[in-house]
């Protein structure tokens, strides 16, 4: 199954609870969660997620890619770079850089099929499919433009 | 820049306006306060210090004592020193994030002004407001008098900051007995005690973005328990700190605290367990009973109550003199045996003279516990020792009207 | 302060997350759009804080944070005094010279439900308001106790089934009103107190720089509909925010100062609320006949607000 795009070494590379478990004197000391492993250089808004060195603790490090039942797969060919998807994802698991959409991050994607119903081309460049469908296989099935029903 | 306050050799203060000065030289941050008697002149000595330019940092008035200790949560996580007060009720809204402050581990100093809880309202002291926050991961360190009032804010500084503990430390004073009367306080110059707290350093400090952390996140089942078990070794190990910075104190002022107060017990048949004011009270007659009767009585106060110091308790009623012990507890029972009592009979049940406890519930809503009061105890305490048994029931109760009241039988002795 | 780009979703786009996947709400929830455009709408830094609820129980259980800046959660009500009293530690070590970099910009969030902004915490939010912090509130109002399963809240609207206001035999789901939390907000006298909708992304990454940039305490409820308890698919999270705003069920619209009212998105053609209510199993029971007087009732309600509004904004006052 692919992860889908930029996927790092660290993204999405644990299940939920599958984590180490530790014992007390491991632990951190008042729960505290750091975001990365070293210290910021530059205001984190200004360095690119592949870019950054999350911590263990850090989500990015996990995948909720079982949750999912359907799966929306990316059609380059169809897409106007709108955006839509970006902006309303839940999961932030529309990739896009330098205003282009380069995909989806199938560590974290939940399969809500949000972005297909934003997505305003004809016919969509984003569909769902079953979790097991191939991506290639999927776009080989895409459907033809609808002519819009008066 | 904070302006000096002039200040002379020897005030005369009461507990209050003495914890207040401390606040200001420790050159608290954030103070997040809520009034409540007898509490509150803490604040508005604060407040008259934020007003005149004695201090630098922030005070918010919030809406209630439970935003008092949030907003103090929400500070001490943005890295920077915190303190607050309160008394009573408004220790018991707190209730709630007192457990999330520890849990956090954030070195917030409360000063607690001992008050009892309704109902009945009342707003007189007693320790009940002391006992309900006994479970809540604070170190909790025990003011007889004005002075100390005044020196042992200095210490939680100093001893919750400190980077091996890092925990919130309550500094407990009696309400009105302590914090409403005036004594002679020798502080010290404000540039002295400063430095004696030293400057506040942060840890996970959310105004660090080079480092950005989460605080305050849930633990279930896989985790709470480690992180539980992590903060209760780190509140019993704090021990280790607080006697060191007592002795710094005691360096630095001559002025020597103890985990563990005693009294006259080198060669003591009987004794009294207090805290708070009565330890004064006690003892005196404690002194008194030995020049006017012969009686060997000894107190016994527990200065730091959280983490409770079992080794020294344990070590303070070890003695072959030692027959009986009475544990007075100034807080409705609720159904139990007072917290004292339980908590100095656990210790003294590892000691090898295992002495007779009892205990006395006194003192509730303000009633005026006396010198003649407490040679009365040191008396029954005399005949125990003399029978060889407890001959009373193991709970009464000292200074209430009406018929005796009395709980729960020994089986030894008879 | 250093606000992203929004002129177009393009631009947007170009801003460098802080919100992380593999968080736990649920798929389709609104939560999260909104959260992620709070933080992508600036590249200051933020401290942000969670009252407990869907959001705080989804993004920082332990061993996993979803937050790459500081946060804090402390308990269900405080989160408005946790932010707020940290921009006074901020003061405070602004003055001292404590900072670790005393010129980075910083903002001071905190995000409630409706449970914890209109019921539980309603106190604390109205005193970190009333003292005049430089920080803003954010509620995900998603009209019910969801965290908990689907409770009532002082936020559900009439006719609404929730587990503790429930539609049956001899009830038609809740009796109340919902709150009007925007009008007490703004009766706060808060600069800047609005009522913003995920679907109308730029009207609200406006809004949100605006709050944002206002100095004092700034109030924004935002439309959070919930597919787990509104009952509707996943997938329909921004058809159901449309309908939310162009039923006028959730006028988009803001307040400054405590006086000057702008309705900030005017529907084209007002939709019947028939169609809000009937895309959300939570209304099921009103399509029965005897329910039929609350929908009347509700679209009353409606007309009557939209009708207030638009009077505020033409009075000025």
């Amino acid at each position: 199954m692919s992860r889908g795009v930029l996927a790092t070494e660290k993204r999405g590379v644990r299940e939920l609870g599958a984590e180490e478990k530790v014992g007390w004197d491991a632990v951190p000391q008042g729960v505290v969660l750091n975001s990365f492993d070293n210290i910021l250089k530059e205001n984190v808004s200004h360095v690119k997620p592949e870019d950054r060195d999350y911590s263990d603790f850090n989500s990015y490090t996990a995948t909720v890619a079982s949750w999912r039942v359907i799966k929306p797969v990316y059609n380059r060919d169809i897409c106007i770079d709108c955006q839509n998807c970006w902006v309303w994802c839940p999961d932030t698991s529309i990739i896009s850089r330098d205003k282009q959409m380069l995909g989806i991050d199938y560590d974290h994607c939940k399969g809500c099929g949000v972005c297909v119903e934003v997505c305003p081309t004809n016919p969509k460049s984003l569909l769902m499919f079953g979790e097991a469908q191939e991506l290639e296989d999927a776009l080989a099935m895409w459907p033809e433009k609808k002519k819009k029903a008066k | 820049m904070a302006k000096k306050f002039e200040l002379n050799e020897v005030e005369v203060w009461d507990g209050n306006y003495a914890t207040s000065q401390a606040l200001r030289q420790a050159q608290v941050d954030v103070v997040a306060a809520y009034p409540i008697t007898p509490s509150t002149p803490i604040v508005e000595g604060y407040g008259a210090y934020k007003a005149n330019g004695y201090v630098d940092g922030e005070f918010v008035m919030v809406e209630s004592e439970h935003g008092a200790m949030s907003g103090c949560v929400g500070a001490a996580a943005a890295g920077g020193r915190v303190a607050t007060a309160t008394s009573s009720q408004g220790f018991a809204l707190m209730t709630e994030v007192l457990y999330q402050a520890s849990g956090m581990r954030l070195p917030i100093v409360l000063c607690v002004v001992n008050r009892s809880l309704a109902s009945p309202l009342n707003v007189r002291g007693d320790h009940s407001d002391m006992y309900l926050g006994r479970d809540s991961g604070w170190i909790n360190i025990d003011a007889f008098n004005a002075q100390e009032a005044y020196d042992l804010p200095l210490c939680a500084f100093k001893i919750g900051e400190h980077l091996d503990v890092r925990l919130p430390v309550m500094v407990h004073q009696d309400g009105f007995t302590t914090s409403h009367k005036a004594q002679n306080v020798r502080p010290l110059q404000d540039e002295v005690a400063y430095k004696f707290v030293g400057d506040y350093v942060p840890v996970d400090d959310m105004l660090d973005f080079s480092r950005p952390v989460t605080h305050g996140a849930q633990t279930e089942e896989d985790w709470h328990f480690e992180h539980k078990a992590k903060q209760h070794k780190a509140l019993m190990d704090s021990t280790k700190v607080i006697d060191e910075v007592f002795k710094k104190f005691k360096d630095l002022t001559g002025r020597e605290y103890k985990r563990v107060e005693t009294y006259y017990m080198d060669d003591a048949e009987v004794a009294i367990v207090a805290l708070g004011s009565s330890v004064e009270t006690a003892t005196l007659a404690a002194k008194q009973l030995r020049e006017e009767e012969g009686i060997k009585a000894g107190v016994v106060a527990p200065r730091v109550f959280r983490p409770f110091p079992y080794d020294l308790i344990r070590d303070a009623l070890d003695k072959e003199s030692l027959k009986a012990v009475c544990c007075m507890d100034k807080s409705a029972p609720g159904g139990a045996m007072g917290a004292l009592f339980n908590e100095v009979s656990a210790a003294a049940y590892t000691t090898q003279s295992r002495p007779m406890i009892t205990n006395y519930i006194y003192g509730l809503g303000g009633r005026d516990f006396s010198i003649d009061e407490a040679k009365r105890i040191f008396k029954e305490q005399k005949a125990h020792a003399d029978a060889g048994h407890i001959t009373t029931p193991i709970q009464q109760f000292s200074g209430v009207r009406g018929p005796k009241l009395g709980f729960f039988e020994t089986k030894r002795g008879n | 302060m250093a606000i992203t780009n929004i002129k177009n979703l393009k631009e947007f786009s170009t801003a460098n997350e802080r919100f992380e996947g593999a968080h736990l709400l649920c798929p389709g929830c609104a939560h999260s759009m909104i959260v992620r455009e709070l933080m992508n709408a600036t590249d200051d830094n933020l401290v942000i804080a969670s009252n407990t609820g869907c959001l705080e129980v989804s993004t920082a259980v332990y061993p996993y944070t979803s937050w790459d800046t500081s946060w804090i959660h402390i308990g269900f009500e405080n989160a408005a005094t946790a932010a707020s009293c940290a921009e006074s530690m901020y003061k405070a070590r602004k003055r001292k010279g404590t900072l670790p970099d005393p010129d980075a910009p910083v903002k001071f969030v905190a995000f409630g439900g409706d449970g914890s902004t209109y019921d539980i915490g309603f106190q604390w939010l109205s005193g970190a308001m009333e003292r005049g912090h430089d920080f803003t509130y954010i509620c995900l109002d998603n009209e019910n106790y969801a965290n908990t399963g689907g409770q009532r809240s002082s936020s559900t609207p009439i006719g609404a089934h929730t587990s503790t206001a429930q539609a049956g035999s001899e009830s038609y789901g809740k009796t109340q009103r919902k709150k009007d939390m925007v009008a007490i907000m703004a009766a706060h006298g808060a600069p800047y107190v609005a009522q913003l909708s995920p679907n109308k992304w730029k009207i609200m990454a406006k809004g949100f720089q605006k709050a944002l940039e206002t100095e004092g305490p700034c109030f924004i409820n935002t439309v959070s509909p919930c597919t787990t308890e509104w009952k509707f698919d996943p997938k329909d999270t921004i058809h159901l925010a449309d309908l939310a705003t162009d039923t006028l069920m959730f006028p988009v619209y803001e307040i400054i100062n405590g006086t000057e009212l702008n309705i900030l998105y005017r529907p084209k053609n007002v939709i019947p609320v028939e169609e809000y209510l009937a895309a959300q199993g939570r209304y099921k029971h009103l399509f029965k006949p005897e329910n039929k007087h609350v929908i009347e009732r509700i679209q009353k309600d409606i007309d009557a607000k939209w009708e207030y509004l638009q009077r505020r904004e033409e009075a000025r006052v």
